[in-house]
């Protein structure tokens, strides 16, 4: 027999009328078939289509009354019975809910503190009213990639004057630590100070308590400082006219006061001195300096209405060709606009700078976390759900739908996860604090009961719950009733439960992912700690230096040198290895073409060398009298001796090196062993030494013990302290000591690592219950089997080897995907250094093995109380 | 009186349900009509005009028993109801009264 087309079929029977469905597709069948065999197939199923299409009738409803019509499956009556019986399943399972609800607590609470701290990164200056038209001027040289914060001086006088595009050009000088004595009290603060143009408050939304926006920073010795900050001073906000002593040499006139600033301000200044005291402080500074530029200086501008930053390219090369003149620097260099929205993501004053590739590393491991709590629910729920079956049997056999049984599971889901969202916000609020402190973020309470962290919570919840609960849902309303209510199990078993040791291996996965990487991050971190730097680092002070007077140098350095604790003292421009460096371009003429060899220069005096434990190769020592620009002495460390190409340290002894314009030249007398000059991102550059008094801003201080105990450690503090205030009277004092500023350098590596351990730590916790739970339940299915097993003479030890096998599969899976792609990562993580550990593999076999003894333990509980559990008892209850 | 309004098609469809008395449903109704006016008919047209005449209350209707044939699916069957067969008499009533108005040469010449 002939079938008319299924198509057509299927359009008829949904969108035939209802009323007449049956008969008209009998009617057509028959005749259909009376076609087929008068007029052929092919006119049949013709006439039958035709037929068809004309009696669609797809908006047409049924006029027949239902006798009893089905409730509305979302109407209130319903929901709340949805509500009722999802909260006595709840309660039914207690441990079940416990392990579900505690584990997605902590995925949310997790995702929670994540969008907390990107949510406050990428909130800076949002709320600007210009933001959209501030810009910073930025100095990009070709030959070193990047482009630099701070530009030239020069810069900020002509850039008003050339191009017309600006609103307002804001120069900002930046001066981190600041000495301000209060004349009226004699207190001295040490406070960062801005030097900043009067076009400010046209550039960024200050609100002025007092004083004028317009001539409050435009005459020298102005000053301007915030509310608090006034109160801080003076104990009042009403401090017109006072005055403000800048390192007790400058008086100021407060000028203004301002409403505090927010906290998310890339431009957090408190002190604001007018921009033309700058010279008067500091008569060396170049208002007109086209020869260098550092971060500290700054060019803030806001473009007229309606122009983009790339259409003052043409505009910024005219100044160079105008002013900077030289055609090599206008080659290699030019400017460029940085919108206000990057600049958090770059050096600023703020002094905290975002990071995005951390930023997006903390969003996918929130991720993950969550996503290990999902699995979890999603594997307890249809486990535990297959003790259900006869539940669902009987619902759907008195006539509940599969819609309703859907809305059924995704209420409790959705209960467990409104609960779990309550936990996570008081995990959240706990936690807070010491998490901010570890990111060092200005993070608090407050910051956690916001709307935005509502919407957000309410939003993560419900996709939380769909996540969850839509499987389980979907799966367990879809079985036919007969087979739970016969069976009293789900059919085919089978699947369901490869698709849990599937969601078991991607856990296990990702757990084993953050501990490799936790175990290498850590790696690294040790590697920085107890690299060989060159130098010794152990048991040294460094203090400040407010002036560099060789007689004061002198005094100081005497007083130091009684107390029995301390061996050597140096003054010196920075330690031997620091954040804050003095490049200089130097050439060494030996054959035709010169060589040029771009030098970091290290300026300390003759006790340089032994306070650092810097070795000397060959040559001399520097001495404190090899000052005189006639004949500059120099050290050379071996990197700097290989640029020169000369492989014998003697034989660099007595080489001119040349700078400057050419003519000058420094002699090599001596050379020294390689040491680490930058932190160990970088290499080691080509160092000269060299005695430049002028520059000592540090002095180094080594102690005579070299694990100095607390006592000793404070005793040479207050010796130091004394000798240093007698120096230097009125200033304040402050010291570090070196290892700790240089493990600083350190501080974005040591915050992921935090980031990772802990990360990874919840997530074992979070896979760990899971895992408890599900053998939980293999446990509970097997109890029979077990019996049945111990009567025919199994061991316990066998049983219990029995149940673990299977987890211990798991893990193996795991291991076997997790490894690479964990060593993927890191290496990506280790391309940020230039001295770093190897990858090794035992890393791996160790991350395997913890794991695997991790989920032994979890499993083995329930694996040996089945294992002890008596089989008369298992055997005999049906 | 109410007048009943009858298409011609309803017309025919009507007849065509009284003369198959009993056995009437959609299938054996075209066929009828195809064989006895030779004209094609198509079963949708048939299937709606057997609606309205079933919503103008000229028929009325009741599901057969299942069988096995044309997939299990029941057949409707119909049925003239008086006011159907009030409707037919009186259109056939008015026919005849014109046919009868008709001089006999009219129709001769007309023959022609």
């Amino acid at each position: 027999m002939k079938t008319p087309p299924r198509f057509v079929t299927w359009l008829l029977k949904t969108f035939g009328h209802p009323d007449t469905s049956e008969e008209v597709q009998g009617d057509l069948l028959e005749l259909y078939d009376h076609w087929v065999q008068t007029v052929g197939q092919r006119s049949a199923d013709w006439r039958y289509s035709l037929s068809a299409l004309k009696l669609l009738r797809p908006l047409a409803k049924s006029k027949t009354a239902n006798e009893y019509p089905p409730p509305f499956l979302l109407g209130p009556s319903m929901l709340r019975s949805y509500v009722k019986i999802a909260w006595r399943n709840i309660k039914h399972a207690r441990a079940f809910a416990l392990i579900n609800g505690f584990g997605l607590a902590l995925g949310i609470a997790c995702a929670l503190l994540v969008f907390l701290v990107i949510l406050h990164e990428t909130s800076y200056d949002q709320q600007q009213t210009k933001k959209d038209r501030i810009y910073r001027v930025e100095t990009v040289n070709a030959s070193d990639g990047g482009p630099h914060p701070g530009t030239y001086t020069e810069l900020g006088v002509v850039l008003l004057n050339e191009a017309p595009e600006f609103e307002a050009v804001v120069p900002i000088m930046n001066k981190w630590q600041r000495g301000l004595t209060i004349p009226v009290t004699g207190e001295i603060f040490k406070e960062k100070v801005v030097f900043v143009g009067s076009g400010i408050s046209s550039l960024l939304d200050y609100q002025w308590v007092a004083g004028n926006a317009k001539t409050a920073l435009s005459q020298p010795n102005q000053v301007v400082i915030t509310e608090s900050y006034a109160n801080k001073f003076f104990g009042t906000a009403n401090v017109i006219g006072k005055t403000i002593r800048y390192d007790s040499k400058q008086d100021l006139q407060v000028s203004g006061v301002l409403k505090d600033h927010n906290q998310t301000t890339n431009f957090p200044f408190d002190v604001l001195v007018s921009f033309p005291t700058l010279k008067r402080v500091e008569p060396d500074y170049d208002s007109h300096g086209w020869s260098g530029f550092g971060d500290n200086f700054q060019l803030y501008t806001l473009l007229k209405p309606g122009f983009t930053p790339e259409q003052l390219t043409k505009r910024f090369h005219a100044i160079q060709v105008k002013y900077q003149k030289d055609p090599k620097t206008i080659e290699n260099q030019h400017f460029a606009l940085n919108p206000l929205s990057d600049i958090h993501y770059s050096f600023n004053f703020s002094g905290r700078q975002a990071n995005p590739k951390l930023l997006r590393m903390l969003a996918l491991i929130g991720a993950f976390v969550l996503l290990i709590a999902c699995i979890n629910f999603i594997n307890l729920t249809t486990a535990q759900a297959l003790k259900r079956a006869k539940e669902i049997g009987v619902r759907k056999a008195v006539g509940s739908n599969r819609l309703s049984l859907i809305y059924q599971f995704l209420t409790e889901a959705g209960l467990i996860t409104f609960l779990a969202a309550l936990l996570a916000v008081i995990l959240a609020w706990i936690t807070l604090p010491s998490i901010a402190t570890m990111m060092g973020l200005p993070l608090t309470i407050a910051d956690l009961f916001t709307w935005k962290v509502g919407a957000f919570l309410v939003g993560l919840a419900s996709i939380t719950s769909l996540l969850a609960g839509t499987y389980p849902a979907f799966r367990l309303s879809g079985m036919p009733p007969i087979w739970a209510l016969k069976n009293n199990k789900l059919p085919s078993g089978e699947r369901s439960v490869t698709l849990r040791q599937g969601l078991v291996v991607v856990q296990f996965t990702i757990s084993m992912i953050l501990i490799s990487s936790a175990l290498l991050i850590n790696r690294q971190l040790s590697f920085f700690q107890n690299a060989d730097l060159g130098f010794n680092k152990a048991a040294i002070i460094t203090i400040g230096l407010p002036s560099n007077e060789p007689e004061k140098l002198q005094t100081l350095r005497a007083q130091l040198k009684e107390s029995p604790q301390i061996k050597d003292v140096s003054f010196s421009f920075n330690s031997a290895s620091a954040e804050s460096n003095w490049m200089q371009g130097m050439q060494y003429r030996k054959g035709a073409t010169p060589i040029e060899i771009k030098t970091q220069m290290k300026m300390g005096d003759s006790h340089y060398l032994d306070t650092y434990g810097i070795q000397l190769l060959a040559g001399e020592k520097l001495k404190d009298t090899d000052t005189s620009s006639a004949a500059f002495k120099v050290l050379a460390n071996e990197i700097f001796l290989s640029r020169m190409g000369i492989s014998r340290p003697e034989a660099a002894v007595g080489q001119k090196i040349y700078y400057g314009d050419g003519n000058q030249f420094a002699t090599i007398v001596g050379v020294v062993k390689n040491f680490h000059v930058n932190s160990l991102h970088q290499k080691i550059d080509p160092t000269l030494m060299q005695v430049v008094p002028n520059n000592f801003y540090q002095a180094g201080i080594k102690l005579q013990s070299e694990a100095p105990t607390v006592e000793a450690i404070k005793t040479a503090l207050a010796t130091i302290e004394k000798s240093w205030k007698a120096t230097f009277p009125n200033q304040l004092f402050g010291y570090d000591f070196l290892d700790k500023t240089l493990a600083d350098a350190y501080k974005n590596e040591t915050r992921t690592a935090q980031l990772i351990e802990t990360s990874t730590l919840i997530a074992i916790l979070i896979a760990c219950l899971g895992l408890f739970g599900l053998a939980a339940f293999t446990a509970e299915q097997r109890t029979k089997e077990i019996g049945v097993r111990k009567v025919l003479g199994a061991s316990v030890i066998s049983i219990i080897t029995l149940m673990t096998k299977d987890f211990l599969k798991l893990v193996l899976i795991a291991m076997v995907i997790a490894s690479p792609i964990a060593w993927y990562a890191i290496s990506q993580w280790l391309q940020n250094f230039e001295f770093k550990t190897e990858i090794s593999w035992w890393v791996f076999a160790l991350t395997g093995l913890l794991m695997a003894v991790i989920a032994m333990l979890t499993v083995s509980y329930q694996s040996t109380r089945a294992a002890l559990m008596n089989p008369v008892k298992s055997l005999r209850s049906e | 009186m109410k007048r009943a309004f009858l298409g011609e098609f309803e017309e025919v469809v009507l007849l065509t349900v009284a003369i198959l008395d009993e056995g009437a449903y959609g299938v054996n109704i075209t066929q009828e009509i195809e064989q006895k006016t030779g004209r094609a008919v198509g079963f949708s047209t048939v299937h709606t005009t057997l609606q309205r005449l079933e919503e103008k209350g000229f028929l009325s209707s009741q599901m057969g028993g299942a069988t096995a044939e044309r997939g299990g699916r029941r057949k409707r069957f119909f049925t003239v109801t008086s006011a159907g067969r009030r409707a037919l008499q009186e259109v056939k009533q008015v026919r005849t009264e014109l046919w009868n108005a008709l001089p006999p040469q009219t129709l001769q010449l007309m023959g022609g």
